[in-house]
């Protein structure tokens, strides 16, 4: 489990960030956010992001094109991976363990408000709308290029970025990453605004006010321009010969 | 024969310049054109494809035209290549054409409107859409739900087919433990649980044995009757396209060469008919016949003969005069070496095959079993 190798950095360091940032806890917090979205991605999407690519590539996608139902919503929801979910539960354990421990820290001890019992939820699945937009659109390029097999390791290496504090970009050239990653493809707003209110709701600190509005309006652009891409692929079709 | 498609069928909204009545398909000049990389041999010239690549244009449809009306059953012939197949998926909507248009019940097939989509199937022989893990009764139960059936139209209709084809005891079956023929049967159920007013079959009886084959063509032919709704059909048995269709499109080089009766083909391609002979056991002057005509094969006491079709009464009074003969049948050659004859006469490049090639493909084509 990767969370002792955050134990020990934080070993290293009591703080990711300065002034307002990620101690042990409310990192932790940030880490069960993490696997709440990608539990649920890959329960639900990643197996259907993979058999699309090779529905393509067999012809076996014009079955589903023959359908009277939305094309995009048949390809996503095709299949689960149930044994993914487990890592939701996992994701719970620590989000439970984590609150316990920042209401009761002695120095600046969290308080919940019911508020971010509604709003994290809510900011999970934009965050894994996101997600999910990401994965059609990579997806879509198989149209194209008629067999993606690398498609794995594109979202791997485009979601790692999300992985982490934002925090951690806003150094030097990180900059550029952050930029890129915060308005460009918007994998950085997907898990940091979740985390954020439920680890540090009450330290606003800046103008960090606007960051849900920034990932509401991520996820409406993200949702229909992967739609968009998802629309003029299919158009591209070309079927396999029979 | 032909039921009009007219009032009963209103067009969609938006598409009201349309005038009815109308052909319930319409397709005018038509043009699917591929483009395809050319790869050469080798690595050097797979480097070189990553700098610049050389693209041909294949083009699978080029310029068809074509009406049909309801209720009519139309066999699509043509060599492996022509276009049969790519034109029945620009109707199912699958794929988009390069230029032209098609209307199908007033509908653009590719703007892949689900008003279409409700009312129209594709089957074709060599993909199935049914899970394979599954007995087919669930992915029967899935369709319910994605073409909105309501349950008891579901049932008559599921209980009707299954009960023609003869698949009832096989609905609890995964679909992989099905023979090919059954899984066919499978597929055309699922294909026809909506009640489509418009039928696409591609190749439904590929590798197929006679048994199946023909049972299949008797399901559609009776349902055909009964149901009055339209299919198109591609295939390379002949026989599916004697037993069903009364008009033939062959379609060869993505365009079409001939539209009409299967028997407007015989006369128009060939000059001859085939006279065979029952030779008395004396009649030994075998080598005589030559004069009559080309000898197509002597199998004592049968010979067999190919005579100008004008000359056929002639010939056959000049026969019965010279020789003792038990008995005469006059026969156009098999559909099978016509329809050879009209695909070489469209593309010579297409080899016409001889009389000992068709006549092993036919044994092979019999023989070619399923699982």
């Amino acid at each position: 489990m990767n969370i002792g190798f955050y134990i020990i950095i934080f070993q290293h360091t009591n703080m990711i960030g300065e002034e307002g940032g990620w101690k042990q806890y409310e990192f932790f917090v940030f880490l069960a956010t993490t696997w709440f979205i990608n539990s649920i991605v890959q329960t639900f999407f990643m197996p259907n992001a993979q058999e699309f690519s090779e529905l393509i590539r067999t012809g076996n996608l014009d079955f589903a094109l023959l359908k009277p139902i939305d094309t995009q919503f048949l390809i996503s929801f095709q299949k689960m991976d149930w044994a993914s979910l487990s890592n939701f539960v996992m994701a719970v354990a620590l989000l439970v363990y984590s609150l316990i421990n920042l209401t009761s820290q002695p120095e600046n001890p969290l308080t919940l408000h019911w508020s971010m019992f509604l709003l994290y939820p809510f900011f999970i699945f934009c965050g894994v709308m996101i997600m999910y937009s990401i994965m059609v659109a990579l997806a879509s390029t198989s149209i194209w290029l008629g067999r993606n097999q690398t498609l794995y390791n594109c979202w791997f290496y485009i979601t790692n970025f999300s992985r982490y504090p934002m925090e951690i970009y806003q150094r030097g050239w990180g900059w550029a990453l952050w930029g890129a990653f915060t308005f460009v493809i918007p994998v950085l707003v997907v898990v940091n605004i979740p985390a954020r209110i439920m680890a540090q709701p009450l330290r606003p600190v800046g103008h960090q006010w606007y960051w849900p509005f920034i990932a509401l309006a991520a996820t409406l652009i993200s949702v229909l321009s992967s739609r968009f891409v998802f629309k003029k692929a299919l158009g591209a079709y070309r079927s396999a010969s029979s | 024969m032909l039921v009009k498609y007219g009032c009963r069928l209103l067009p969609p909204a938006g598409e009201q310049s349309i005038i009815f009545p109308m052909s319930i398909i319409q397709i005018k000049d038509l043009v699917k054109t591929y483009r395809v990389y050319q790869k050469k041999e080798g690595l050097a010239a797979s480097l070189k494809g990553l700098v610049k690549r050389e693209y041909k244009d294949v083009n699978a449809v080029a310029g068809i035209d074509l009406e049909v009306e309801q209720g009519e059953f139309v066999a699509f012939l043509g060599p492996n290549g022509a276009g049969k197949t790519t034109t029945l998926k620009l109707l199912s909507g699958v794929i988009h054409p390069t230029s032209g248009s098609a209307q199908v019940m007033g509908y653009t097939p590719w703007k892949r409107d689900n008003r279409y989509r409700r009312r129209f199937a594709l089957v074709m022989g060599q993909k199935n859409q049914l899970w394979w893990d599954l007995p087919a009764q669930e992915s029967f139960r899935l369709h319910q739900q994605i073409y909105r059936i309501p349950p008891q139209q579901f049932d008559e209709t599921l209980a009707e087919i299954s009960d023609l084809l003869d698949i009832t005891r096989l609905l609890k079956q995964p679909v992989r433990e099905l023979s090919l023929g059954e899984r066919m049967k499978m597929e055309l159920t699922a294909a026809l649980l909506h009640s489509p007013d418009v039928l696409f079959l591609d190749e439904p009886t590929i590798g197929l044995d006679v048994v199946a084959q023909h049972n299949i063509q008797q399901f559609l032919k009776f349902y055909q009757e009964r149901r009055k709704i339209t299919i198109l059909l591609t295939s390379h048995y002949m026989k599916d396209v004697a037993a069903l269709c009364k008009r033939v499109v062959i379609i060869a080089q993505g365009q079409i060469q001939y539209d009409g009766s299967l028997e407007g083909i015989v006369d128009q391609t060939t000059s001859h008919k085939l006279v065979s002979l029952l030779l008395d056991e004396n009649e030994i002057r075998t080598e005589e016949f030559s004069k009559y005509g080309t000898v197509e094969s002597i199998e004592l006491p049968r010979v067999v003969l190919r005579v100008a079709r004008e000359d056929v009464a002639k010939t056959l009074n000049a026969i019965l005069d010279n020789h003792t003969i038990h008995d005469v049948t006059v026969e156009d050659p098999p559909l099978e070496e016509v329809i050879a004859e009209m695909f070489s006469k469209v593309d010579p490049s297409i080899q016409r095959a001889t009389d000992e090639d068709i006549a092993a493909s036919a044994d092979h084509a019999g023989t070619e079993s399923d699982a």
